[in-house]
């Protein structure tokens, strides 16, 4: 009888390889793996564009106009003359410039907002959180179109409009975080010893509290992507010919209808790819950070 | 006689609830003292108030009404920032040491901390000192560059107790700092407050629902019911010669470890009252087996009954407060 | 026959790990005992002793990753191990109850008290919804509620915590079971609250002629409401026999630790313990689990210790020198 129990006896386990994690890692959440090799390969792109990019991608070829796919141009030419492949390599570099400084400046400003207000309470917090409610119930597009619009539609503002518009979502997960935290002995026990405000906002909550921004922060650069995207789409963003997928896809769906499809589908594409890649890294963290969620979610 | 480190007079602490208008009385009129090198044992049930005179007292709430001298000056009302650098000689330890200690800082950081906030040693002194609280509080040093999930619950008590006692602070309060520890890491910090008593020669409030424990740590006992002291006397006095008829049915609930001890039980009926609509009179008078009409309006005063020696029942005067002559054990 | 034999129980955590490898917590290592009807037997131990997941193992409410790998339950004869879920819902309510810790949250929020009680019935006694609200009534009253047909209409929160855990011991008892578990069943219920909860269950026990475990880490509780004791560490049952011969003469040497811990027991100027982490459940020694801190182990330890009968008769040790008179600590 103990038979058994002795076969199931284990040793003690040591921490396996990197591959090993990989491979654990894959298995509670392939939805991260997906995302984040999506990521990497968008990142390939933008880092290996010299090398990659059969053609420069502003030089316009007079002669070759709305070329359709062949050899030479595999994803065919614009209205310039200009080759699509290379202009959808040379856009993931744009999608980078603009997702990854408005993530740090959302969370530059919504994080110490959140750490703040969730930490003090009182009357400061009701006016913070009801500012943004009041934000939210606007369509963040609406909001952007109307300030970049305003401000020059330029990529510098609309890295900094999308940043400044997006830090109430890192406020209100940082703070929903401190609130919980809040309750911990820890932090009183902070006070206690004589920590400074400051030292205990970002020496003993922040630590604790950046864990929910940070899964979102993938999930929010998708927003970015998406949003600055359709700022071009609109023409209030990055002006054509700059090679940036927005921009591509509004000039390429001028000749949807008369047949030169590839013009706005391919950056549309690699577009959907890259939002999805982020969204499924976002959702992926989020099941590897609390594994509850997912089980709970099944 | 020398002065008391912390003179607590009359201290009130509400709070609000939900509902409109509705308040917790948690304490109610609460005057105590404890002086330099004395250990004061506190005890009592749910909403007794015994946490929140443990937190009033080192201001991380701040009273309703009353008094709160520490060392000598009124710290009842003064504003956090010029409470910081008082904080140096006023330290608590929480009842649970999973929760009080921030996860991502290493035990050594954490020791380090208030030698950081109140001294001006430097990286290396701090070190230094850090390493000798460690081995105060019998930590070994490998553990130092651990994280708190690193950590088994009497380990993280320890660090804990080295960072409480890291300023030489004169008033330690301990707030059931044994009770979510299994049995044998209880003995182990019991041991160690034991020598840490006589060694630091702090001032300690002993806040703890556990009558075996108070009766091992402390000087002297304070019995709390519904954020009221009824009775405050020397340990063994409390356990042997208890006035307060809630004192006596509290002690002799206490279920000693031995069956060969014949227990002399006074079970009593009901519960604690709610602290929000307190009832006029004695706040135990909804439970007292020796109640009279009285007891339910007047409010006792806690009268002497000898040296260190006081209880607040209406029925000791007339002699009629012993419970093993109201019912039959 | 007894009224529960469990033999040879072994229940492992098995689960896969981040690093994609197999981990093993040997959280049961072969538990035996025998419960009689009519005897309460005290089920003690410190965290991750394996006291609760004993209960769960019998009840078969286990969880992945948890399973039983070995051993055999019998109630009444019957082996449960492998009993089909439809089989050990018929028993669980009905003969076998389980009293769990936390009576607030045993109770469905959304549902009168009274109700619970009828269904509980209902689902396993053919009676009608008339004849089981009587009944219901009736375990209310004999639990000590006063006025039980208006609280019939309760709500779980409108309930004290002493209340609660009452309708819990009402539910269940409903169904006049054979075998109760009672796992922490005052834990978080105040001293002179406790008094009552214990004194009602030991009431209903012996009326009824129940085979009752109680799980607690209280040894005050055990010496005063057990007959007999089982001491669990790591897993396994180190000591038990009757409380009187157990701690009058504890012949294992974690029985001797744990009695030796109690603040009543503990002599805090006799030397300063190690903090020791509690034992690893992953690593546990060969031999003896309690031989990394056993201050007598000796080479022998090595192979794993033999029940070993001592003085009074059901008294036994799981240690080599288990014959040896105790030199009570």
């Amino acid at each position: 009888m103990s038979g058994a129990a002795e076969s199931a006896r284990i040793a003690l386990p040591a921490s396996g390889g990197a591959l090993a994690h990989v491979i654990g890692v894959a298995r509670r959440s392939p939805t991260f793996v997906i995302g984040a090799a999506i990521i990497l390969a968008f990142a390939a792109l933008a880092v290996f564009h010299p090398w990659l990019m059969p053609h420069d991608p502003v030089r316009a070829f007079p002669t070759q106009v709305l070329h359709a796919p062949d050899a030479q141009f595999w994803f065919g030419t614009d209205s310039n003359g200009m080759d699509v492949f290379s202009r959808v390599i040379y856009g993931a570099i744009y999608a980078f410039a603009i997702a990854a400084p408005v993530v740090v400046i959302g969370m530059a400003i919504g994080v110490p907002i959140g750490l703040f207000t969730g930490y003090r309470g009182g009357w400061l917090d009701e006016i913070v959180m009801r500012f943004f409610d009041a934000l939210r119930v606007f369509p963040s597009i609406i909001l952007a179109l109307a300030v970049v619009a305003a401000a020059g539609p330029s990529l510098l503002n609309v890295i900094l409009v999308l940043g400044i518009l997006d830090s109430p979502v890192y406020a209100r997960v940082v703070r929903a975080e401190v609130l919980a935290l809040r309750a911990n002995a820890y932090v009183e026990s902070a006070v206690a010893a004589g920590n400074p405000t400051w030292r205990i906002l970002f020496v003993h909550l922040m630590p604790n509290a950046l864990q929910g921004a940070m899964a979102q922060s993938a999930v929010r650069a998708a927003w970015a992507v998406r949003i600055s995207a359709t700022l071009a789409f609109l023409g209030v963003g990055i002006q054509p010919p700059t090679p940036e997928w927005g921009a591509m896809i509004r000039q390429g769906a001028e000749y949807m209808v008369t047949g030169q499809w590839w013009v706005g589908i391919f950056p549309g594409a690699a577009l959907i790819a890259l939002v999805l890649g982020l969204n499924m890294l976002g959702d992926g963290l989020q099941d590897l950070l609390d594994p509850r969620r997912k089980a709970a979610t099944r | 006689m020398s002065a008391p480190i912390l003179q607590v007079d009359g201290l009130v602490k509400h709070f609000p609830t939900a509902r409109k208008g509705q308040v917790v009385h948690a304490v109610n009129d609460v005057s105590f003292a404890i002086r330099a090198g004395e250990t004061v044992g506190m005890v009592g049930e749910s909403g007794s108030g015994k946490s929140t005179i443990g937190r009033a007292v080192l201001r991380l709430l701040e009273p309703t009404s009353g008094s709160i001298h520490f060392q000598g000056r009124d710290i009842a009302h003064l504003p956090e920032r010029a409470l910081r650098p008082l904080r140096a000689d006023m330290q608590i330890v929480f009842q649970d040491p999973w929760a009080a200690l921030n996860p991502r800082l290493r035990a050594r950081d954490l020791i380090e901390e208030p030698l950081l906030l109140h001294t001006d040693l430097d990286k290396v002194a701090r070190r230094s000192r850090a390493a000798g609280l460690a081995d105060r509080v019998h930590l070994s040093d490998a553990l130092l560059d651990r994280y708190p999930a690193e950590l088994s619950g009497g380990q993280l008590q320890r660090v804990c107790i080295a960072r409480a006692i890291a300023t030489n602070p004169k008033l330690i309060v301990f707030d059931e700092p044994t009770s979510s520890l299994d049995l044998s890491v209880r003995a182990g910090i019991l041991e160690l407050l034991h020598e840490l008593r006589t060694e630091t020669g702090a001032a300690m409030l002993f806040i703890t629902h556990d009558l075996g424990t108070v009766k091992l740590i402390s000087d002297r006992v304070l019995v709390l019911y519904l954020g009221r002291i009824v009775e405050e006397a020397p340990t063994g006095a409390i356990f042997e010669r208890g006035a307060h008829p809630y004192t006596q049915a509290l002690m002799s609930a206490h279920l000693p470890p031995d069956p060969s001890v014949r227990l002399r039980r006074h079970v009593l009926e009901g519960e604690i009252p709610s602290p929000i609509g307190l009832p006029p009179g004695c706040g135990f008078a909804s439970r007292c087996p020796l109640a009279v009409e009285r007891c339910r309006t007047l409010s006792p005063p806690l009268e002497a009954l000898g040296p260190s020696h006081r209880a607040a029942c209406l029925r000791i005067a007339e002699g009629a407060n012993r419970l093993d002559a109201a019912t039959p054990a | 026959m007894s009224l529960l034999e469990v033999e040879d129980l072994h229940t492992h955590f098995i689960a896969r790990g981040l690093d994609n490898r197999i981990r093993t917590a040997r959280a049961l290592n072969g538990v035996s005992f025998a419960l009689e009807a009519g005897r309460t037997l005290g089920l003690v131990g410190e965290t991750g002793a394996g006291k609760s997941l004993t209960a769960l193992s019998i009840m078969g409410l286990l969880r992945a990753p948890a399973r039983i790998v070995a051993g055999a339950i019998r109630f009444e004869g019957r082996d449960l191990v492998g009993a089909s879920e439809d089989e050990l819902n018929a028993l669980r309510g009905g003969s076998i109850a389980l009293i769990v810790q936390s009576p607030r949250t045993s109770l469905d929020p959304l549902t009168r008290v009274g109700d619970q009680l009828i269904a509980v019935h209902r689902a396993h006694r053919q009676v009608d919804a008339a004849a089981a609200r009587e009944r219901a009534i009736a375990m209310l009253a004999s639990v000590g509620i006063p006025d039980p047909a208006r609280r019939m209409n309760a709500w779980p929160h409108e309930l004290s915590g002493g209340m609660a855990q009452r309708i819990l011991i009402a539910m269940a008892l409903i169904n006049e079971p054979r075998l109760l578990i009672a796992d922490e069943p005052t834990t978080g219920l105040d001293v002179t609250v406790q008094a009552q909860v214990l004194d009602l269950l030991r009431r209903l026990v012996r009326e009824k002629g129940i085979g009752a475990i109680v799980i607690t880490h209280d040894l005050g509780v055990v010496a005063h409401y057990c007959d007999d004791v089982a001491v669990m560490y790591a897993g396994s049952i180190v000591e038990s026999g009757s409380v009187r011969a157990v701690f009058g003469d504890p012949r294992h040497p974690y029985t001797r630790n744990l009695i030796a811990s109690t603040p009543e027991k503990l002599q805090v100027d006799r030397g300063r313990r190690p903090a020791v982490p509690p034992p690893n459940l992953y690593a546990l020694p060969d031999g003896c689990h309690y031989r990394d801190r056993c201050p007598d182990a000796a080479e022998l330890c090595a192979q794993a210790p033999p029940w070993i009968a001592v003085g009074d008769p059901g008294h036994c040790a799981r240690c080599h020198f288990a014959s040896r008179q105790g030199t009570a600590a």
